[in-house]
């Protein structure tokens, strides 16, 4: 367990995260330079806050009120950054013993031989890091973290330099080695589907400080702001106003009024609402659709192919022209073709109310 | 624009042409003196006979301990100072930068002379270690002074920029490894710097045997003593130039073989690099 909550100003920039992170692996997402990687080097002892604590456990790292830094070297972590990681100058194995130069020989060559054995790439052992691929050079320097046997990794954009599909395998093995070995992992990325995927918790980070912690399937379903929802992919947020509060509550917005399923308690609260773009379907007419709620008539301004999915912007009847009373819609190639979309303009869309999440202001 | 050539043999342009011929002229400026030079000494010199001449071994053997010892030195004092001006930040950083440049922009002579009146038995710093006792001025420890003077910033260029391209992130990694400042500086830094670190030591040690102007003003030339072999050179053009001849293939042989090393440290840093 990692307990953070410290202030660094570094030039203009202001860094105040506040932050638990149990064991498992905790993703720490957000945009550029939202301060994700100092956060982490704050973490390592790379970086020496203004204020504040970090502690790992029991242990403090950080304790301004102490004037306590524990320097990078006695805290027991492991770092490792998106690239240029390794020691060019020493062999794998010699870099995967680096950590560990107080082990009596032959236990730090069985260390390093069953570490990079473990991570598949033990024939690499007498190789020079110019000599391997990256997926194989991030597969070494996590062998030399863990070497250490450190409680704590902390990972600066681990696979954003590799190819899809040796990021996916390491990410699982990224999975599979915190649960054997009971890590505390906190893992940076401004990649959506890399925090989604890796992640047992996400922690939004924007502008210096963490905006939401969650379990990943909570911060994905339940952001708490309407700029959390926007870092998380959700293209239609919606500033509304409660009313009807008496007949379930409803939302009056710039589309127009839109029922919900979430409980809405105060009339005439304003309040932010996040729609999914892959939950809104559309139909030919009005009697399409089951449910009569949230049914609107829609024209179709704009379209995109992604090859498995198509973006639909769509502007709702009765609003005025600009952004204001756009949708946007995603959905399923397949689904496409089956509704024969190409070209036609005149729609009907349907929200469906679970669909919506209804954040305070 | 020139038309393109149509015709699928490789052109010549006068550009090219002009090129190629000053390229010539600016190789054989080095070139055809030092060939002479070669040449004469294997035609009409006794190179044998002037390498078993005592005059000419003590000089060679003077130059060889000198230079070594000076570069020794430049080592001790020079390696932090060039950390320091590649890491830290400090106020007259840009001022150090320039003094310790100074050497390569004045004329040697005026660099022995400086050191005499400093260091010159009437000197401000000379007087009070005569007074203990210690001449420096005119004696071997003068030569390795002057050299000192000379070779300075051959060495603490290279080692600088040796240490300005390490990565830091390496030593970032070094330090979460639980490696200690000295740890990561003894495996990480230096290992990653040498390649630097050795091609400014074989420039400064050619400096250093090469050295003349500084060490006749400021150590004189005493043969055994200050004679280093630029030095034995002009003293035995006066009498024989073809023993001035021999001193000179082996101090262009040194000069050479060091410089060749120099490539192959260059090389091999930048395969493993």
């Amino acid at each position: 367990m990692i307990v953070l909550a410290f202030e660094a100003a570094i030039g203009d920039f202001e860094l105040a995260p506040k932050l638990e992170v149990p064991s498992g692996i905790t993703v720490l997402f957000g945009p550029s330079g939202s301060g994700k990687t100092l956060t982490l080097e704050a973490v390592a002892g790379l970086l020496r806050p203004d204020s504040g604590q970090i502690l790992a456990g029991d242990t403090p790292f950080f304790d301004s009120s102490m004037n306590l830094h524990v320097p990078p070297y006695e805290r027991r972590i492991g770092y490792l950054v998106q690239e240029h990681a390794l020691f060019p100058h020493l062999t794998v194995g010699d870099n995967v013993a680096y950590g560990v130069p107080d082990l009596p020989r032959d236990a730090r060559k069985e260390r390093t031989r069953q570490l990079l054995g473990s991570l598949g790439i033990g024939e690499l052992v007498d190789r020079r890091p110019v000599e391997i691929s990256g997926g194989q050079a991030q597969r070494v320097a996590l062998a030399r973290a863990l070497a250490r046997e450190p409680e704590v990794l902390l990972l600066d954009e681990p696979f954003a330099a590799l190819d899809a599909a040796t990021a996916g395998t390491l990410r699982r093995e990224l999975r599979r080695l915190t649960q054997e070995l009971n890590l505390t992992v906190l893992l940076v990325t401004h990649d959506l589907n890399e925090a989604c995927q890796v992640g047992d918790r996400i922690a939004v980070m924007d502008s210096g400080r963490v905006l939401q912690v969650d379990a990943r399937e909570e911060v994905a379903r339940r952001p708490h702001s309407a700029r959390v929802a926007a870092l998380l992919g959700y293209s239609n947020v919606l500033r509304g106003k409660i009313t009807n509060v008496n007949k379930g509550g409803q939302v009056q917005t710039s589309i127009g009024l839109l029922s919900v399923s979430e409980l809405l308690e105060l009339e005439g609260t304003q309040v932010d609402l996040a729609i999914r773009a892959d939950r809104i379907v559309l139909g030919r007419g009005s009697s399409f659709f089951e449910d009569r709620s949230n049914v609107f008539e829609v024209k179709l301004v704009e379209e995109s192919d992604l090859g498995v999915s198509r973006i639909l912007h769509v502007r709702v009847c009765g609003t005025d022209t600009s952004r204001m009373g756009h949708v946007e819609i995603q959905m399923a190639d397949d689904r496409y073709k089956q509704l024969d979309v190409n070209g036609r303009r005149d729609w009907y869309m349907h929200i469906p109310s679970e669909a919506i999440h209804v954040m305070a202001l | 624009m020139s038309k393109a050539p149509s015709n699928g043999r490789p052109s010549v342009s006068w550009l090219q042409v002009a090129v190629a011929l000053l390229g010539a002229l600016a190789v054989g400026v080095v070139l055809v003196p030092v060939g002479f030079l070669i040449a004469r000494a294997v035609i009409q010199a006794d190179i044998g006979a002037a390498l078993s001449s005592p005059f000419v071994l003590k000089s060679i053997q003077l130059s060889l301990i000198t230079s070594s010892v000076a570069v020794v030195v430049l080592i001790v004092i020079g390696t932090p100072a060039a950390f320091a001006l590649a890491r830290w930040s400090f106020p007259g950083r840009g001022l150090v930068d320039a003094i310790i440049d100074l050497p390569i922009v004045l004329p040697p002579v005026v660099g022995g002379l400086a050191l005499l009146v400093a260091l010159g038995r009437r000197g401000p710093l000379g007087e009070p270690l005569t007074a203990v006792g210690i001449n420096v001025a005119f004696t071997t420890v003068a030569v390795v002074v002057a050299q000192i003077f000379v070779a300075l910033p051959f060495y603490m260029r290279a080692a600088k920029a040796g240490f300005t391209s390490v990565d830091q992130r390496l030593e970032a990694i070094s330090s979460t490894l639980g490696a200690r400042p000295w740890r990561t500086f003894t495996r990480v830094t230096v290992p990653l710097a040498l390649p630097s670190i050795v091609g400014g030591v074989v420039m400064a040690w050619a400096r250093a045997m090469g050295e003349f102007g500084a060490t006749i003003m400021f150590a004189g030339n005493v043969s055994g003593r200050t004679q280093t072999m630029p030095l034995a050179i002009l003293e035995a053009m006066e009498a024989d130039v073809d023993a001035s001849i021999a001193i000179a293939v082996v101090l262009i042989a040194v000069s050479f073989a060091v410089l060749i090393s120099f490539r192959v440290v260059a090389r091999l840093g930048a395969r493993s690099g």
